[in-house]
């Protein structure tokens, strides 16, 4: 009759004792299955979201993720609803809209671009009673970029205020 | 820097992954096996290099890889505890020609996978095996019974 092999011991080789390898394999495939079922739950992004704000003479309306990762590409829809004429719309925007994301096209291009203490104001040029005006950004988020961002939105006519949306972005690993 | 964190981080993920989904899944390398290294191997560079397509990237990436596969290499020398964590250790699955169910049944290896790696150890029965041990790679030692 063999000896048992060197290097190995009935209790723990054969017996198991004082291993949980079992228990510790289906934590970890359970912690797996929980980060599957958050990623599939939109935790991690990119699922856009609408978030309106309505005003006496417009009303403003946000389309776009705000939970990206690293690399993503996306979208970002802006649609202006007139109540009454704008002569001079302007959506304003956050600085984390453009912080470590690289702003690949806008459409339509704007009037005219700026800055407005700080925020980026672009000039979309008068909006009739009645009429909609749609303004797309197209991004990618930089991989460096990780962390939580203020996107707020705000839309002018000239200097008056019409409508502001707060919301934020929150960029995964 | 976040190079060199990302690939510590995806280091770490896939020796949890590893540990994870058994010994055995991993040694045995079927054709839907490899190309699932290949594209699990793929999907984790992207994680780690992103949009990096510098040398100096790289030989960070690769370096830090190499760098931890030595660290955990030597922590499971050093410390002999840690070795069964990090490595795992080896499993009786036939004792003197008697199969240990309970420890198949964890590792879910069926009698059929222990008769074709007897097998290819020139071991026709499962009876004639001395001692048959899952080792930490995932292959299964068969060590045969005197005759």
């Amino acid at each position: 009759m063999a000896d048992i092999p060197d290097q190995l011991t009935l209790n723990v080789s054969r017996d198991r004792e004082g291993r949980r390898d079992v228990v510790v394999r289906r934590v970890g495939v359970a912690a797996l299955g929980i980060l599957l079922a958050l990623g599939l739950l939109n935790l991690f992004g990119q699922r856009p979201s609408t978030t309106t704000a309505e005003g006496e003479a417009a009303t403003l309306e946000v389309y776009a993720p705000e939970r990206v990762r690293g690399g993503l590409f996306y979208e970002a829809r802006f649609r202006i609803d007139a109540r009454r004429e704008v002569e001079e719309a302007t959506l304003v925007l956050d600085p984390g809209w453009a912080e470590g994301i690289t702003i690949n096209t806008v459409e339509p291009g704007p009037i005219g671009e700026a800055s407005r203490n700080g925020d980026l104001a672009f000039e979309l040029g008068r909006i009739p009673a009645g009429q909609k005006h749609v303004f797309f950004l197209q991004l990618q988020v930089n991989p460096t970029n990780v962390g939580h961002r203020s996107q707020g939105v705000r839309l002018y006519d000239g200097d008056e205020l019409l409508a502001t949306i707060d919301r934020s972005i929150t960029v995964f690993p | 820097m976040d190079i060199v964190i990302r690939a510590v981080v995806m280091f770490v993920f896939v020796w949890f992954v590893t540990r994870v989904v058994g010994r055995r899944e991993l040694s045995t390398l079927e054709p839907f096996d490899l190309i699932l290294l290949i594209v699990l191997g793929d999907l984790i560079q992207q994680g780690v290099t992103q949009n990096d397509f510098s040398v100096t990237g790289a030989m960070l990436a690769g370096g830090t890889m190499a760098l931890m596969t030595v660290l955990f290499s030597y922590l499971a020398f050093r410390f002999p505890r840690v070795q069964p964590i990090l490595e795992g250790d080896p499993v009786i699955l036939v004792e003197r020609g008697e199969t240990i169910d309970r420890n198949l049944r964890r590792n879910r290896i069926t009698l059929e996978e222990l008769a074709a790696q007897a097998r290819m150890q020139q071991v026709a029965h499962i009876a004639d095996i001395e001692w048959a041990v899952l080792e930490t790679n995932g292959n299964i030692s068969v060590i045969p019974k005197r005759s």
